[in-house]
């Protein structure tokens, strides 16, 4: 990505070429095998917690509320909280049955127009590859391409089962898993919404012809996360050893150990 | 983030370690500060043996020999097998600002060092005879000792630095030209404590004759591998911050107390070095013909 040619210190693996998962796309009696690799990766700046007297990271323990102690692992299990405070316990085992297993097979249900499905639904995308099946996948990339289709059908990912549409993308089939409806928020519960006054003829005119103005194709490469560019080469500045020194205002009882230091300082330059 | 000047950034610079004074964390770094350019040459390249109180004086503090977690990539440190625990220590050496300044902020209130540095660890460089009264023999009786001492230095034509222990000892050291052992140096200091004890009655150079009320040790023990004295300048953890003071001869026979030299009097007293010359001023120890 361009970055002025500095330092990427972004702690966001680069996107893996080792697929997570391997199965078969499955409409009606055909299969296609294919193998699923993550394609996005999240580009944030994370840090870690360091003890400000001596520089060293911070570990997390799990400590019981009641009597403050450290829990092993072995010791802990999972509660649903039904009201505050009040818990149903599921055992490892009870939650490892009610898990879906996966039959490594992406069912399509039927074909839908791509540009019909509300992007408020898609969650994340996978990278699809063919698994020896070469001709297969090409064949239904084209068939998607040339009807701007869209395959729609679910999935079970490692213990959740996904709504997904394999879509074409760059000369690739890339899988989307969706939200659930219950998972999106509709805007009808809220009340702000309704009974808003309809503008004049004029207005809406004068408004139009704004959007008309400032139409154009969209770029997503014309959007940069300044923070982060910031931030990163904050990070290549000190890596090359450039200190970057908060200054802090001097409070009173350390004005005469600050004089002190510089005239020691001062003192040992000169021998 | 550290101060201008330092790597080091102080913490908890209102907290009290000198609780009958008032004196905080930052004056305790500002001691150390004023005295750095008298310190850092005489600790160069030695292990040192800290003790700490993060509570104060008032309270107990702690040793520490190793070098503990968190100690930052620029402190120079030094692995040595300590005989005595029996297993490995690695001892913080001081050979900078801001190693000091670290230690100070860590509220190390004592350093010890040994009389040897890290690169040749089982050779003397300084010879130690730590003077210590019995009471009701104090500070009088030791500085009497350090005199008589003097002159049986000079006999053998050697100079001795004299020094309070910052308690009610005295100590006096005669920087040397390496090459005598350990058992050398010791064997020389007992036999010039021998001496001593012959000359005076109420001076005692035998450890098992330590105790005996109104009587001075010239202790020679000292005088081992991985054994310590105080730092001269060093802070002692006493209710009224005393020092380890340099001193001149001079001072001695004008006499002293034990009050005289703390952290605020030093603090505030003339920048002069009684040991200045010290580490120049090496001697060659004739040893092995000091018999009784």
């Amino acid at each position: 990505m361009a970055n002025d040619g500095d330092v990427e210190p972004y702690s966001a693996q680069k996107a893996s070429k080792r697929p997570i998962w391997t199965g078969t796309i499955t409409i009606g009696l055909v299969n296609i095998p294919v193998r699923v690799l993550p394609m996005i990766f999240d580009k944030e700046v994370t840090f870690r917690f360091l003890h400000k007297e001596d520089g060293q990271p911070l570990r997390y323990q799990r400590i019981c509320t009641k009597d403050e102690k450290v829990v092993p692992w072995e010791d802990i299990v999972k509660g649903y909280e039904v009201s505050k405070g009040e818990f149903v316990v599921l055992g490892k085992e009870e939650l490892a049955a009610a898990r879906p297993e996966s039959d490594r097979r992406i069912r399509i249900d039927k074909f839908v127009d791509y540009l019909s499905i509300e992007p408020i639904y898609f969650e994340r995308s996978y990278l699809l590859t063919p698994d020896k099946s070469g001709d297969a996948y090409r064949l239904l990339y084209l068939a998607l391409e040339k009807m701007g289709k869209a395959a729609a059908g679910r999935v079970t990912l490692r213990t959740k089962e996904y709504p997904v549409l394999i879509h074409v993308y760059k000369g690739a089939l890339v899988m989307t898993t969706l939200r659930y409806a219950d998972e999106v928020r509709d805007p009808s519960a809220f009340k702000e919404l309704e009974g808003l006054r309809e503008p004049s003829k004029g207005e809406l005119d004068i408004a139009v012809r704004i959007v008309k103005d400032l139409t154009g194709d969209f770029d997503i490469r014309e959007y940069r996360d300044g923070y982060r560019e910031r931030v990163g080469a904050l990070i290549a500045k000190k890596m090359k050893g450039e200190r970057i020194r908060e200054e802090k205002p001097v409070r009173e009882e350390a004005k005469e150990l600050m004089a002190a230091l510089q005239e020691t300082l001062e003192q040992l330059r000169k021998k | 983030m550290p101060q201008a000047g330092t790597r080091v950034e102080f913490t908890n610079l209102e907290k009290v370690l000198f609780e009958e004074l008032g004196i905080t964390k930052a004056k305790v770094l500002e001691y150390y500060v004023r005295k750095a350019p008298q310190i850092l040459p005489i600790l160069k390249e030695r292990p040192l043996s800290l003790k700490r109180y993060p509570d104060g004086v008032g309270k107990a503090g702690f040793y520490e020999k190793n070098a503990p977690l968190g100690t930052p990539p620029w402190v120079k440190t030094f692995r040595v097998h300590s005989d005595s625990v029996e297993r490995d220590v690695n001892y913080i050496v001081c050979n900078g600002l801001d190693t000091l300044l670290w230690l100070a902020n860590l509220a190390t209130i004592e350093m010890h060092m040994p009389l040897s540095t890290a690169d040749q660890y089982g050779k003397p460089d300084l010879m130690l005879f730590d003077i210590d009264p019995e009471p009701p023999a104090g500070i009088a009786e030791a500085v009497g000792t350090a005199l008589l001492l003097k002159d049986k230095l000079g006999d053998e034509g050697l100079r001795g630095y004299p020094k309070t222990s910052g308690k009610k000892g005295v100590h006096v050291v005669v920087p040397i030209v390496r090459g005598p052992t350990f058992k050398e140096v010791r064997e020389f200091v007992r036999d010039v404590g021998k001496g001593l004890a012959r000359e005076a009655g109420f001076v005692r150079s035998e450890f098992s004759q330590t105790k005996e009320p109104g009587t001075v040790f010239v202790d020679y023990l000292q005088n081992a591998k991985g054994k310590t004295m105080v730092a001269p300048y060093s802070l002692r953890g006493t209710l009224s911050a005393t020092v380890s003071m340099p001193l001149e001869w001079e001072d001695l026979r004008k006499g002293i107390s034990p009050g005289d030299f703390t952290l605020l009097s030093v603090l505030k007293g003339a920048g002069r070095d009684p040991w200045a010359d010290l580490l120049e001023d090496r001697q060659r120890l004739e040893t092995g013909r000091h018999g009784e």
